[in-house]
């Protein structure tokens, strides 16, 4: 029953399928019906496999190029990327179908095979498909995009090439040098074209997500350093509020000594020889503890400039929500972002665009390097000594105020010194 | 803050381009069809070469990945003279790339028949290469290496007497491993900048004379104990440690030499640096 199945099969596809490659009519005699039916079968149930030699164009003679035209010799088969370059002109015409002459030779374009019985003489050059080689080539043979297949009694007298394709022995004889360069470029796509450049409100838009996306993406970070790092941030927050100018030049320092504080690091560690197995996190280690205080100073100048302002409106009565840190940070924030997003929406002006750019890249660089400095001179919110709080907070309490006299003459007659009471200094 | 930042970015670009450095496979081999004789020629720019015997059925093959943008291969058979050109050599229009030698992926693996008479010369640049010589039938060896990193391995006897075998090392590592299986009547080194290791370990089937010409670096001899073993040292600020060898002017001998079934006689020329000896006990360990 399989047998007959497979049988109507041969039949059926012997009927339906295409013949392959076969030689032109003309100067090629084709093999026996049978032959070719067994072929076309076993080319069908490759052709479920191998995706590229579906796609191979419809087998036909490449016509010769008129005189002038392009020609490519393909005696000498040695140096198969010089060969290559010469081959791509001709074959990827910039407008018509390829024509090319081979002195002394055939091009052929889609697959191509020389049956049991035939004799090419001369070289061959098959384009965009297989090149199946039973009988006799008495010459050199080059494949572009295809492989060679010498099949058992097939014969090849001079070298072959398979620029973007494989050669496989199945058991001829091929009486020269076998040369494989499995990629070729000669078919390759070009490079695609460089997209128009946007007008200007496409500009805008782009620009005006990508600020609206960095800061909403610091006020999340923002808001998750104040739930989770809030007395910190304050900390930070008021050494920027207090001590501006040292933290600027904290921070300034602090990036010009950053490379060779992490070249001492790495030396120290690899001199200390043990040390040297610590060397991965220690970098990492490093790399992290500067990016967390870069950004968290940052937020912490946002939310000190949403103190600032938010305290003064208060001051001057205006009635406003709770006055807490999420909202001195959004507030801060949206200052900082004001001017990225001027730059957002005027920057494709001509000069006036790139003085928005500098003057927001200025002030931005400033307020982080104070922030990083706040950091630092903080010690990332555990030391207030720059913070502006000279009393602890306990010293505030009612209790402590009417127990403990802070001024005057009670106060300096208190055995104990005659400090007025600090933390951390 | 910003040079961080300008430094990772650099860093990530410079990978980038780096990963984009294609690698071009490329295959050529040929036949045998009765051959009984081959002169091979390699010539080799850059990358990682491998040698070896390959299968009777093929006089030759090159399995290559090369930088296209750079390099382009060397793949020539004469017939009339029976003489083969492989290898790869500096081309194209890619300019010079600086990459480091864990980025520098170019390889070769070459082999050749085992049964056909092979006159080898090899041309080496920046390379790092494994040559296995056992096991083919070589007749003659020429190695020249430039800045490169070069084992040369006869694993297994020479299938046929090997009329000489030359190597000149520029400024490079070298080691020869075996050299008693090389079946070499005569073995000429000459070692430029670095280091030179000669194994004289392997199967002796005659006497042989090893001409060494050192001019700058470590020379390590490792000779095994069972050979009779004459070394004439000509030296100019160099420290040589005889290691058990009898002084006779500029000559030391092992004290059996004179008895000795197989002798193997050293010409040694040292400029400056060391030349040191190590003793191979039997089968070639080394002690």
């Amino acid at each position: 029953m399989r047998a007959r199945s497979a049988v109507a099969a041969l039949l059926l596809l012997g009927a339906a399928l295409p013949t392959t490659a076969a030689a032109s009519p003309g100067s090629f005699p084709s093999g026996s019906n049978a032959a070719e039916l067994v072929r076309n079968f076993w080319d069908f149930v490759a052709q479920g496999d191998d995706d590229r030699r579906a796609a191979h164009p419809k087998p036909q003679a490449i016509e010769q190029a008129p005189d002038g035209g392009p020609a490519v010799d393909l005696s000498d088969l040695s140096q198969p990327t010089a060969l290559e370059a010469r081959l791509k002109p001709a074959l990827t015409p910039k407008s018509g179908p390829i024509r090319l002459t081979v002195p002394g030779g055939t091009a052929r374009l889609g697959d191509f095979s020389v049956g049991s019985t035939e004799s090419v003489t001369g070289p061959l050059l098959v384009v965009q498909g297989d090149a199946d080689i039973y009988g006799r080539l008495l010459g050199n043979l080059v494949t572009v995009d295809g492989d060679v297949i010498v099949h058992p009694g097939g014969l090849v007298t001079g070298d072959i090439l398979a620029l973007g394709g494989d050669v496989r022995d199945l058991g001829g004889e091929i009486g020269g040098e076998i040369r494989t360069l499995r990629s070729t470029t000669i078919f390759a796509q070009p490079a695609a074209a460089a997209e128009p450049p946007p007008n200007a409100l496409e500009t805008v838009f782009r620009r005006l997500a990508g600020v609206i996306g960095v800061f909403l993406t610091l006020a999340a970070l923002g808001f998750g350093l104040v739930t989770f790092g809030r007395p910190n941030l304050e900390v930070v927050s008021d050494t920027v509020s207090h001590s501006f100018g040292r933290a600027f030049s904290t921070g300034l320092l602090g990036q010009i000594l950053l490379l060779p504080t992490f070249g001492m690091l790495v030396v120290g560690l690899i001199l200390s020889v043990a040390g040297i197995l610590l060397l991965p996190f220690a970098v990492v280690v490093y790399g992290l503890l500067v990016v967390v205080g870069a950004l968290g100073g940052f937020l912490a100048v946002a939310h000190a400039m949403g103190e600032t302002y938010i305290r003064r409106r208060l001051a001057l009565g205006a009635v406003l929500g709770s006055p807490n840190s999420y909202r001195y940070l959004t507030v801060g924030l949206g200052a900082l972002a004001s001017l990225w997003l001027a730059w957002a929406v005027f920057g494709w002006v001509p000069v006036a665009g790139d003085l928005i750019r500098g003057a927001a890249f200025l002030v931005t660089w400033l307020l982080a390097t104070t922030g990083f400095g706040a950091a630092l001179l903080s010690r990332a919110g555990i030391r207030e000594n720059f913070a502006g709080r000279l009393i602890p907070p306990e010293a505030l309490t009612d209790e402590y105020l009417w127990a403990t006299p802070q001024f005057g003459v009670p106060a300096a007659r208190r055995p104990g010194g005659t400090r007025t009471p600090t933390r951390g200094l | 803050m910003r040079r961080v930042v300008l430094l990772a970015l650099a860093l990530s670009l410079q990978t980038g381009v780096a990963a984009a450095q294609e690698m071009r496979p490329f295959t050529t081999f040929r036949q045998l069809h009765g051959e009984t004789r081959l002169h091979a020629s390699l010539e080799y720019a850059a990358g990682a070469l491998r040698v070896a015997p390959g299968r009777p059925t093929e006089l030759y093959r090159m399995d290559l990945a090369f930088d296209g943008e750079r390099f382009a291969p060397i793949s020539d058979y004469d017939a009339a003279r029976n003489a083969v050109s492989l290898g790869l050599r500096r081309g194209g229009t890619g300019g010079v790339r600086v990459v480091s030698r864990g980025q520098l992926q170019q390889s070769a693996n070459i082999a050749f028949a085992p049964s056909t008479e092979l006159d080898l010369a090899l041309n080496l640049g920046a390379v790092d290469a494994d040559l296995e010589l056992g096991g083919l039938r070589l007749a003659s060896l020429d190695l020249q290496t430039g800045a490169s990193r070069s084992v040369v391995r006869f694993s297994r006897p020479n299938a046929t007497r090997c009329r000489s075998a030359e190597l000149t090392s520029g400024a490079a590592e070298l080691s020869v491993v075996g050299l008693g299986n090389s079946r070499c009547d005569r073995v000429v080194v000459e070692g430029g900048v670095g280091s030179v290791t000669l194994d004289f370990g392997g199967t002796w089937s005659s006497s042989a004379r090893v001409n060494v010409r050192m001019a700058m670096g470590q020379l390590t001899l490792r000779l095994p104990r069972r050979l009779g073993v004459r070394v004439t040292m000509d030296k100019f600020l160099s420290s040589f440690d005889p290691a058990g060898m009898v002084r006779q002017g500029n000559t030391f001998t092992t004290p059996g030499y004179d008895r000795a079934e197989r002798t193997l006689d050293l010409e040694v020329t040292a400029a400056m640096g060391g030349v040191r000896v190590e003793w191979l006990e039997g089968g070639g360990e080394k002690e």
